[in-house]
Parts: structure tokens; sequence; C-alpha cells
């Protein structure tokens, strides 16, 4: 069987040879120390991402068989993008820095891992009409490359035979990546009462238009998925009640809209304690959580599995600080993953990017193991 | 005396400018600063985190909530000083260092003023030898510490050697918390206090103060 076959197999709950070993991604910072302790030449790491072709060569060489977020999408973001620019520099060598989305953050030198939120630029209807509703304009000849997807089955999906994802973007946490936390909850209450909801539609029927342009380019894929981060340890960013009413009809139109187009598999990244928001998201049509932190709601999945079903698939849930520790960890981890996986319609996968300390040879090992779990 | 339950209606709506400005009538009217404090101020802040806790309002309210507490503090800290009032207790607050990371470190500090304990900001990225320095300093009880990342919540734990060193771990308590804290590593690290929330952070707080007293 191939990697595309295990992972449609295990995901509509029919027999497979093997589990896939699957991961999602690295910290910059892990790749450095892998380089620095010698597992690695620094050719092997310059310009990876996920599915690229030395993401593909990484995995060979630690033994995964993919990186679930392989994935595609046109130009679902802001078009173009704020410029980055440094506008403050601090004392102890820490920048203000303007990114693509208007958000001033404040970067430490060689750290690369969630930045602080410094300031942001969205801050009232006037910045949403002259600054970003230009930038979240449809215009889909600028945002998909037609011709490229139009040839995309035969020179992408037919070469590989792992499973292949169509980015559908966000809801809500684009929102906040352009408002920050503080900025969408002044947002929601300082200005006139549809701004809010403004900026949500204005950004989800973008990246709709985007998502259809793509598929009714003919192009191929074995699921869609959607990138959100509005959980915290504490639960929703935001209220349950309230992020049903701004975003369900959104994830509702874009799930439709795979399944119109053959795709029944859509997943939907979201950290931290995402419980409340289960409802929103299985009842319009996503079904794969990922990547499911242990940390927070690890144990959760079998609860979720209780009360929806086989409506709730998985993709994540393994521990990954346990590939900073020993075998033995690792083992205690496998174990717990061979419960999971005996519910069907669930593939483990590393609970967020692998994070320095991860130790090269444990990787190598837990890949060897996940294989052998029966499915 | 002022209507103070208008203020503790305006804290949990969240509005910043009409609180301000119900403080400063409050005290030009001769109100005793530390009754517009715990009979206004301080019972708003208190039922949000009550209601954060219980996940009947969520980040958002509580960040407004906090604005507009910290816009009537903001009015009445100086009559406070001048008044002499004594806090419930005195806290160092930060986030550790290699950490730049603050909402968190926000909303605990606001919880905890809103149950009267003052609280010394020293802000994102703090080295352990600056939170020893502010222990002695502020004569504080507590010690707060807030770690967003994986990579930098050992900071914590050397800000609590750090505190031994100094000959100080016995006469503050050490409260630890964010994302990836858990009651386990607080354990491990020697904290004497993990709590999962801002509200709940608070609680213990006041309680863990008034115990010490």
């Amino acid at each position: 069987m191939t990697g595309r076959e295990r992972t449609y197999n295990i995901l509509h709950f029919k027999k497979a040879d093997r589990m896939p070993a699957v991961h999602f991604g690295y910290w910059p910072e892990l790749l450095e120390e892998w380089v620095a302790q010698g597992h690695l030449r620094r050719e092997d790491v310059d310009g990876w991402y996920d599915g690229g072709p030395k993401d593909e060569a990484l995995n060979k060489i630690l033994g995964w068989d993919f990186d679930w977020q392989h994935m595609f999408s046109g130009n679902n973001g802001l078009l173009p993008p704020f410029e980055t620019k440094v506008v403050k520099t601090f004392k102890d060598g820490s920048r203000a820095v303007q990114n693509g989305n208007g958000i001033i953050e404040r970067i430490q030198p060689g750290v690369t891992s969630i930045p602080a939120e410094y300031d942001y630029l969205l801050k009232d209807r006037e910045a949403f009409e002259t600054l970003f509703a230009p930038k979240m304009a449809v215009d889909i000849e600028k945002r998909v490359n037609f011709d490229w997807f139009r040839r995309f089955n035969e020179d992408v999906y037919d070469k590989t035979d792992v499973p292949l994802g169509l980015h559908l973007g966000s809801v809500m946490g684009s929102v906040r990546d352009m408002t920050s936390v503080i900025g969408m909850s002044y947002l929601m209450y300082d200005e006139d009462e549809t701004l809010f909801k403004d900026v949500v539609d204005t950004w989800a029927n973008m990246q709709y238009e985007v998502a259809k342009a793509v598929l009714e380019t003919g192009a191929k894929f074995d699921f869609a998925h959607f990138w959100e981060d509005i959980c915290f340890n504490g639960g929703p960013l935001l209220s349950p009640a309230l992020f049903e009413e701004l975003c369900a009809d959104h994830y509702k139109k874009r799930t439709d809209l795979c399944r119109e187009h053959g795709i029944d598999i859509v997943s939907l990244d979201c950290d931290g304690v995402v419980e409340k928001l289960l409802p929103v998201w299985v009842e319009n049509g996503v079904n794969v959580m990922f990547p499911i932190e242990v940390g927070t709601w690890g144990d959760q999945f079998e609860k979720a599995r209780k009360k929806y079903g086989e409506k709730v698939l998985g993709v994540g849930g393994m521990d990954k600080t346990v590939l900073r520790l020993d075998k033995a960890a690792v083992d205690r981890e496998i174990e717990k993953m061979r419960r999971l996986t005996s519910l069907g319609g669930f593939i483990p996968c590393p609970d967020h990017r692998l994070m320095p300390g991860t130790k090269f040879e444990l990787v190598q090992y837990y890949c060897e193991e996940i294989k052998k779990i029966e499915c | 005396m002022s209507n103070y339950q208008e203020i503790t209606e305006k804290v949990i709506k969240g509005r910043a400018k009409e609180v301000a400005a119900l403080v400063e009538q409050a005290l030009a009217a001769g109100d005793d600063p530390l009754e517009i404090l715990t009979e206004g101020l301080m019972p708003g802040m208190n039922k949000v985190g009550e209601d954060f806790k219980n996940n009947v309002v969520f980040v958002p309210e509580v960040l407004i909530a906090a604005r507009a507490m910290n816009s009537g503090m903001k009015i009445l800290k100086p009559a406070l000083t001048k008044a002499g009032a004594e806090p419930v207790g005195r806290a160092v607050i930060c986030t550790v260092k290699g950490d730049m990371h603050d909402i968190g470190k926000n909303l605990v500090k606001m919880m905890l003023e809103g149950r009267g304990i003052e609280c010394y900001d020293l802000g994102t990225d703090v080295d352990p030898e600056r939170v020893v320095e502010a222990v002695r300093e502020h004569d504080a009880q507590l010690v707060c510490l807030s770690a967003l990342l994986t990579t930098t919540m050992y900071g914590q734990k050397d800000v609590i050697d750090a505190l031994k060193e100094a000959g100080l771990r016995d006469k503050v308590k050490v409260m630890v918390g964010g994302a990836p804290v858990t009651q386990a590593f607080a354990d491990e690290i020697g904290a004497d206090y993990y709590t999962l929330d801002a509200a709940s952070c608070a609680e213990v707080a006041e309680k863990a103060l008034k115990e010490a007293v």
C-alpha cells in the first residue's frame, strides 16, 4: 500500500497494511541543533519547508512517510502583504518588526518560535477599509496560477504516493493574526457593531473563492485543511457562541465545496483546548482534528469520539516531548497510540512541530516502532 | 458616597472611559480612595475573573474589563498612595528570561490588582537577578512567573534558584504559570503554586497572602 492508500483507508475505517509515520515538521532551531550535532548537513536543512524537497529527503533519513502539512493552495493571504520592516530596535538587541499581516512583533535575534505581539494596524474601520480590504480583494487571476493547477495532477499528484492537501486557509485565526489577541478583543467591543463581522466575512469570502477556483481547475487532493489556532490552554480565545455566529456558515460553505469535488476528509489545525469549539467544526463539515495537543486535550480524543462517533477523526495526539527523553518513554507513548489507533480513524502524529532538544535517534526509533502498529 | 455599583458594572462591561470618569467624580466628591477600590473597581474585576474561570466570559471580555480597571486605577493610585492605604500584599511579576510574551502575565497582574494585591511588573525577558533585586526593594511576599514557550519555561527554575541563593526563598511564595507549564513541572522546579488561569492565580494568591499574615 502507498502512504496515500494507507491514510485513506485508516481515515475511512478500513484495513491498512500498517500505520504510516506522519509528522508535523520542525522548529528551525531543532534543525540547526541537528546540524550542529552532526546528524545533518547544512544543505539538508537550508530551505526546508513542509512537504518541500528537503522535507521529503529528511523523511527518508528519519523514517517518516510524510508530513501532514504537504499542502497546496492559491494565494489566500493579504495581497500584497504589508511590507516587512523593522520599526524599532531595543537596547537588548530585540527588534519590533512589522510583519506581512500588519502586526508589529517583538523578535529576539535567533529565535523563530511564537513572536510576541507588540502593536497592530487594524484598529478601526478606516484602517480596515483603506489598508486591509483592498488586500483581501478576490482578484482571482492574481491569486491562482491556473496553468499550474491545470497541470497539477500530471506534474505533482500522480508523481507522489503520499496524501496531498488543499489548504483552505482560515476563518478566524487569520483575523487574529492581523489584529493580535488584544486587538481582536478590542475590535469586537470598541468599534461599530458590524466591523468585526465585516472583517471576518470579507476575509472568508476571498478564501472561499480561491479554494473554488483551484478546485474548478480539476486539481486532485486527498484532503482539505483549515488552520485556526483560536484556542489556548484555557479554552477558546473568544466565546463559542460568538465563534459560531461569525464562523459556522463559512466552514459549511467551504466543506460543502470540498465534498462537491469529492474531498471528504477535512482536517483543522487548532492548538490548545478545542473542546468547546468542536461542535461548530463537526457540525459544519470538519472531520479531522489536528494536531490534538497532548498537554492540553490529548486524552479528550476518546471523549470526542464517544460524543460524535465516527464523525470525528484524528491526526496527532502523540506527545512530542517523549522524543527528548529515551526509548522507554517512546515505548510508553507508542502504547498510548496503540490504544487510540484501535478506535479506528486515527493516525498518530507529533502534537506539534518537533522542538529543540528532540533526539535525532529517538525520532528514527519512533518511526520504526509506529509503523509496527497493526491497523 | 458615589454609586460604586455603577463603577463595578462599567468595569464588567469594559467601559474604560466611563470608569475613569466615575472614579474621578468619586474622588472629587471626597470619597475614600480605598473604598472606591474595594467597593467599586475590585468587585467588577473579581466578577469578571470568576466568570472567566467558569467559562461565562472569555479572553476578550477579560481584556476589556482589565483595560477599564486599569483606567480607573491610574486615576486612583496617587490618591491611594496619599491616603497610605495598605495593599493585601506585594507581588513581583514578570515573564522570565528569553520570553517576551506578556498577555498572560498582564491578565494575571490585573486579576491580582483586582484583589488588592500591589504588583511590581518587571515586564518580559527578565533576568533572575532582577527578580531578586525587586523582591528586596519592594519587600514582596509573592513572585509570579510567566512563560509561554517550552524553551523558556525553565527560566522559572532559574528564578527560584536565584531566590534560594540570595537567601530569599523562604520569604516569598512563588507562583508559576503559562501555556506549557503544568502542576508536575511546578513541583519539579520547586514552585509553591501553579494555577491554570489568571483568575485562579489571583484567588490562590490572595489566600496565600492572607494566610501568611
